[in-house]
């Protein structure tokens, strides 16, 4: 037995006498990176224009001496939407520059001319080139408002006789999707809510809204703006369902969803939550549900907006757009 | 109310009863620590509150229940009160610790729930790279605490899942053939794009004439398909074969031993990202009978490639800020990680291992960052250990030769110098008090030299540490306790930086200069070996910020119990 030991030891060391790795490197090379920096291969596009409707995707390309911490920024030029895609390397390829249409900053990208920049951490070079949009990318989902027509006459609306009110539908180029978004802003110094808005099913034809009956792979979606200076504002989203499809909602006995979003930030920001994350709260503080406590969205009949301010916080402030539910992913606008 | 006392006082009967048959036993420990410390900086720093008071008292109370002679259920709770809460204030209660174990039929042991578990030094170990000298006197205390709240014993990660092992006895020829085998969960899906991991494997391990010892093992990280919204399932499998073969003569007991295996890493989508590759582990060891000396030498190849979570996981992640002062001066600098913060912060110490490379400093170690199972060294190393027979002397040297095996960044490979032994004086023994005195030593030394005609390649650092303690009786079970701890690091180091892949996309340029210095002393009242009260006063120094070097300063009691 001990032979037989000793004969698996010479084995191994004999089988592990290690190759010459002296060849191989692990990272890219100090003299590289340390070297002078240069362009080899200006900034190019893959095509000079695309259709992201159609699925066409499209890269940039650009080679340079010595491996750098690059950042490429798409720009909008008619809409300001910025694609951010940054990296560390000698070039940029399909790999790391694949673009389908998203965008990083809002508003989102439209048919439109845009510019690349490429720049560099530490160098003073910037490489430019242009790339056109002839649709751009269309999010798959179920739109449940982008603002873009007047108001829908099936949604019905609530809002409070406060000093400044401002609660409509607006279209200008400050739009994040398109150009509508929904504005609400006033004073209401005597209660918390400002105004609301109920987005019934029935608006879109259906007792309720069309989505999957899987809570855990569907997200809902929407664009929230954060006005500078102020941080009263608070957007509270309530998802009634129609447990017995009966068509109406009973608050005793079926489930009410929220999600509350306090605005402490200034501009669009994408708010994406899971159905299944949904709570069901009373005054703010989680509760049980009054149903069956299971998330259903198929069978999703209501949806209610209220933007609520502190009534002593005086003038409230805020915008929304795109209300949009998704699958197997949020929105990535 | 009556009746409710007179339940409460029959269940506090039952449980007395039932600990006389040893069916409920009450396990656990204590611990309180009052500090109070002193921060300052030559620099302006208007902004650091200086002084800082502070303190808990916890209680971990754990019952342990054997309701038959085979099984043993234990639930152990934390109740933790901050000092300065009132009436439940700043009070927090927690589960630390729950499992079941047994034997189930003729011999087979189970555990399911919290679980400490090892398995061999590649596959899985907690291995302890950053805290390179023994501890004593004032350091031991602090460790033993990070340890408790760790659960670290014996180079375990606490994991939780199910394990079994049982053994196949062949009485005939002292033959018998040991297996282990476990499941654990290190992470649940989130239902997005986090898979379930899990974590496992188990070993077979065959015992021939009490001297020779044959094993194979096994342990894998996997994510479970289907369990995320995506197919880049990650898997990262060791598999090894120790081996240990023991041959006595009458003045000599030498024995040969190691380990030898290889490990795949990779994601199911991108596997160009695939990392395969070997290691080799022999060592023998040479024990003079007469002596107590113990001459060991061992040769070992960790390929560049060769990664085991289980097994090159750090106990703290470098890239991880302080808690404690985390930023100072004016503005607001951050804080690295020092030695007194490893002795002095258990919130630093991670309890479960990870798949991903952990930073390390390499100031404190270089050489052997995550173990002895580090990947890219090779080379050899020799130790001795003596052991008086009369507990007079004790002494531990080690010395490694590594080298790297793939450069990084360049075809100049690093090499390695790594010293590290301690002494322990026991006075007592030479001269025959009646009481207990120990004088302690430990001594580290690294040097990471990489040549190269290019001066944006080379490297040289060097670190020391010291530390040098005692631990005097002077009235029956009340000690004088003390310590010196020095860590001075002086060089260049160029370290990767790595994607969230491992894959290295850059390197930083590191200067590395300062010492830290720490001196300490106290007295320990020992009321038995496990429950003791402490009282000590410590005067940290640190420049390893040249340009903020800052004093700590800390006087602390600690009341310390496991019963």
């Amino acid at each position: 037995m001990e032979r037989i030991l000793l004969l698996i030891i010479i084995a191994i060391l004999l089988v592990g006498c290690r190759k010459e790795e002296l060849k191989k490197i692990d990272g890219p090379l100090l003299s590289d990176l340390n070297g002078k920096f240069s362009v080899i291969n200006n900034l190019k596009a893959s095509i000079d224009s695309i259709d992201f409707k159609s699925n066409e995707s499209m890269f940039f390309t650009a080679e340079f001496s010595k491996v750098s911490s690059w950042k490429l920024e798409i720009i909008g030029q008619k809409s300001g939407a910025i694609k951010e895609i940054s990296g560390i390397g000698n070039k940029l390829t399909n790999l790391e520059t694949a673009w389908d249409g998203s965008t990083t900053f809002f508003p989102i990208f439209q048919k439109e001319i845009c510019t690349a920049r490429l720049t560099f951490t530490g160098e003073k070079d910037t490489l430019l080139t242009t790339i056109k949009i002839n649709q751009p990318k269309i999010n798959p989902g179920f739109i449940v408002a982008d603002f873009e027509s007047p108001f829908n006459s099936g949604w019905s609306s609530f809002i409070q006789s406060g000093a400044n009110m401002d609660f409509q539908i607006k279209s200008n180029n400050s739009a994040p999707q398109g150009e509508g978004y929904l504005n609400m802003a006033g004073t209401v110094d005597w209660d918390w809510l400002i105004g609301l808005i109920n987005f019934k099913a029935s608006a879109y034809g259906a007792k309720t809204f069309p989505l999957t009956s899987n809570p855990n792979n569907l997200f809902f979606n929407v664009l929230v703006w954060g006005e500078p200076s102020l941080t009263n504002s608070i957007v509270l989203f309530q998802f009634l369902e129609d447990e017995n499809v009966d068509g109406s909602f009973s608050t005793n006995s079926e489930d009410m969803y929220s999600h509350q979003i306090t605005i402490n930030w200034t501009g669009w920001k994408l708010i994406s939550i899971r159905y299944s994350d949904l709570q069901s709260l009373v005054n703010g503080s989680p509760a049980a549900a009054s149903g069956n406590g299971v998330f259903e969205p198929n069978k999703l009949m209501q949806i209610n907006m209220l933007h609520l301010a502190n009534p002593s916080s005086g003038f409230a402030k805020s915008k929304l757009d795109y209300l949009i539910f998704t699958e197997n992913k949020p929105l990535q606008p | 109310m009556k009746i409710y006392i007179l339940l409460i006082f029959n269940l506090f009967t039952y449980l007395l009863i039932a600990q006389e048959g040893k069916k409920v036993q009450f396990i656990g420990g204590a611990r309180s620590i009052l500090s109070t410390s002193d921060f300052t900086t030559d620099e302006k720093d208007t902004l650091t509150v200086g002084k800082t008071t502070g303190g808990y008292a916890l209680i971990d109370l754990g019952i342990k229940i054997n309701p038959n002679s085979r099984t043993e259920i234990l639930g152990m709770f934390r109740i933790n009160n901050a000092f300065g809460g009132f009436w439940g204030s700043d009070v927090t209660f927690g589960v630390r610790q729950l499992h079941v174990k047994g034997i189930a039929g003729k011999g087979i042991r189970y555990q399911l729930g919290n679980i400490d578990y090892k398995l061999s030094p590649y596959t899985c170990y907690n291995s302890n790279p950053d805290l390179i000298l023994p501890s004593f006197g004032t350091t031991l205390i602090k460790e033993q605490i990070i340890n408790y709240e760790s659960f670290y014993k014996s180079n375990t990660w606490r994991q939780q899942g199910a394990a079994v092992d049982f053994v196949l006895d062949f009485s005939k020829n002292h033959d018998e053939i040991k297996f282990k085998s476990f499941l654990f969960r290190m992470n649940p899906s989130n239902k997005g794009l986090v898979f379930e991991r899990l974590y496992g494997g188990g070993n077979v391990v065959f015992n021939h004439h009490k001297n020779l010892q044959i094993g194979a093992n096994l342990a894998s990280v996997f994510d479970v398909k289907e369990t995320a919204l995506t197919n880049d399932v990650y898997r990262n499998q060791v598999a090894t074969l120790t081996y240990q073969y023991t041959h006595e003569f009458e003045k000599l007991k030498m024995e040969l031993s190691g380990e030898s295996g290889f490990s795949n890493t990779f994601s199911a989508e991108q596997k160009n990202t695939e990392l395969k590759d070997y290691f080799i582990h022999v060592k023998g060891n040479t024990l003079i009978k007469k002596t107590g000396l113990l001459i060991e030498a061992g040769y070992m190849d960790n390929g560049a490639d060769f990664r085991s979570a289980g097994a090159q996981s750090k106990r703290i992640d470098f890239t991880q800020q302080n808690s404690i002062y985390q930023r100072f001066t004016n503005n607001q600098i951050l804080r690295p990680i020092s030695y007194y913060d490893l002795y002095n912060d258990p919130t630093l110490y991670s309890i479960q291992f990870s798949t991903k490379l952990m930073g390390y400093n390499p100031a404190i170690n270089n050489v052997l960052p995550y173990g002895l199972a580090t990947f890219n060294r090779k080379g050899a190393y020799f130790s001795l250990n003596y052991s008086d027979k009369k507990e007079r002397i004790n002494t531990q040297l080690k010395y490694y030769r590594l080298a790297e095996i793939r450069g990084q960044g360049t075809q100049a490979l690093r090499k390695f110098n790594y010293f590290v032994g301690s002494i322990n004086f026991n006075p007592s023994a030479i001269f025959h008090w009646k009481k207990s005195q120990t004088v302690s030593l430990a001594m580290g030394y690294q040097e990471t030299n990489r040549l190269s005609k290019l001066t944006l390649e080379s490297i040289d650092l060097k670190s020391y540490t010291l530390n040098f303690g005692i631990s005097c009786e002077i009235i029956d079970k009340l000690y004088l306790i003390g310590n010196s701890f020095l860590f001075k690091s002086n060089g260049n180091e160029i370290l990767p930086i790595r994607d969230a892949k491992g894959t290295i996309i850059n390197f930083e340029t590191t200067k590395i200069s300062g010492k830290e210095f720490c001196l300490s002393s106290g007295l320990k009242f020992e009321f038995s070996k496990e429950v003791y009260l402490s009282v000590f006063y410590e005067r940290n120094t640190n420049s390893f910020i040249a340009s903020n070097p800052y004093q700590f300063n800390q006087f602390q009691v600690v009341y310390f119990m496991k019963f």
